[in-house]
């Protein structure tokens, strides 16, 4: 009987969840969805660092990663193009 | 590329769930290292002893290993911040007026 | 995406949401020496609240409250408050950065005051305070340079 504990489920479920989101950003063409698929990881991140004990550095990437960053790549994309490969 | 991403996939996957097998659990006592950064409270005296609560007088030890023990860190990042406002502005200051 | 304005849906929620995530944001700096949290994470976050804004009402219009001069004025005062509090305990103690707020009877008091004792840290908020001017300051005059360049740019 192999004993299940949350807390290993919850990580291993937080792992896939981060990975492949961090896979669709790549695989997108559509930036702006790419973008917000970043910023999806980004907040899996600190969810993650959260559980790994270490509450400051989980406000510092939700603050930077989920929001600034991603407030400054929109700001990007509206002064570029929207689609990989667009002119 | 699909394939190389699916390997990557895999392989985090893996690492990952190798560095979660020997976690501790959640909201487990911290170990003999943690009581010497943070301090213990001694029963008897009701007193907190030897750590930085009692050094510094900060409940949060990150912050007064990061403001106090090593300041000097701390001042470094506030000049890397304070180049980087200065880059931006150089670079970008007198191109919004024209 | 041509207008850089927002809807109006998304603009009255970005003015209600502004002040809830300025005051948490000063909330996490000020309480940095007791919480999870600090100078930096919640000048990110106050950072964040700028940005939110001006993503929903465009840069032109935050430019007129807020000019990134005035940003960056603020950012160098908060590293002026970071260096004079690090020369006074030069000063006052024995060495550069020295915490000489710590055992005095108003601030750095161990263990604090009150029957639960509430510890305050000696001057651990004051550089808290002082990063947090930085950080606010400074994301948010990146950010809104950058909205304002990458704007003329679209136009040319």
């Amino acid at each position: 009987m192999i004993e299940i504990n949350l807390f290993e489920v919850l990580i291993v479920v937080l792992s896939v969840f981060m990975i492949a989101s961090a896979v669709i950003a790549v695989w997108f063409k559509d930036l702006l969805a790419s973008v917000i698929s970043l910023a999806a990881m980004s907040l899996v991140l600190s969810l993650y660092f959260y559980i790994l004990h270490a509450p400051d550095v989980a406000i510092a990437e939700a603050g930077v990663g989920a929001a600034l960053t991603t407030a400054i790549l929109i700001i990007t994309i509206r002064a570029t193009y929207r689609m990989e490969g667009e002119k | 590329m699909k394939k190389l991403a699916f390997i990557g996939f895999v392989v985090f996957c893996l690492f990952l769930f190798y560095a979660a097998y020997d976690i501790r659990d959640f909201g487990a006592p911290p170990s003999s290292m943690d009581d010497r950064i943070i301090g213990s409270y001694n029963s008897t005296t009701g007193e907190w002893e030897y750590g930085a609560v009692n050094e510094t007088g900060a409940n949060n030890a990150v912050t007064s290993v990061v403001f106090d023990y090593r300041g000097y860190d701390t001042l470094g990042e506030a000049t890397v911040l304070f180049t980087a406002i200065a880059g931006v502005m150089l670079l970008f200051g007198g191109r919004k007026h024209e | 995406m041509s207008d850089e304005k927002m809807s109006v849906i998304v603009q009255t929620i970005a003015g209600m949401l502004f002040p809830m995530v300025l005051i948490f944001s000063f909330y996490v700096i000020l309480h940095g020496h007791l919480t999870p949290g600090g100078g930096f994470q919640g000048g990110a976050i106050g950072a964040s609240a700028v940005a939110l804004l001006i993503v929903a009402y465009g840069s032109k219009t935050i430019e007129k409250k807020m000019a990134e001069e005035n940003l960056s004025i603020f950012e160098s005062l908060g590293g002026l408050v970071f260096v004079i509090v690090a020369i006074a305990g030069f000063i006052l103690a024995s060495a550069f950065l020295s915490n000489f707020l710590v055992g005095e009877p108003l601030f750095g008091q161990i263990p604090g005051w009150g029957e639960s004792p509430l510890n305050s840290g000696g001057f651990l908020p004051i550089l808290n305070i002082a990063v947090g001017m930085k950080v606010i300051g400074g994301l948010s005059a990146i950010v809104l340079m950058l909205a304002l360049v990458s704007r003329e740019v679209k136009e040319q």
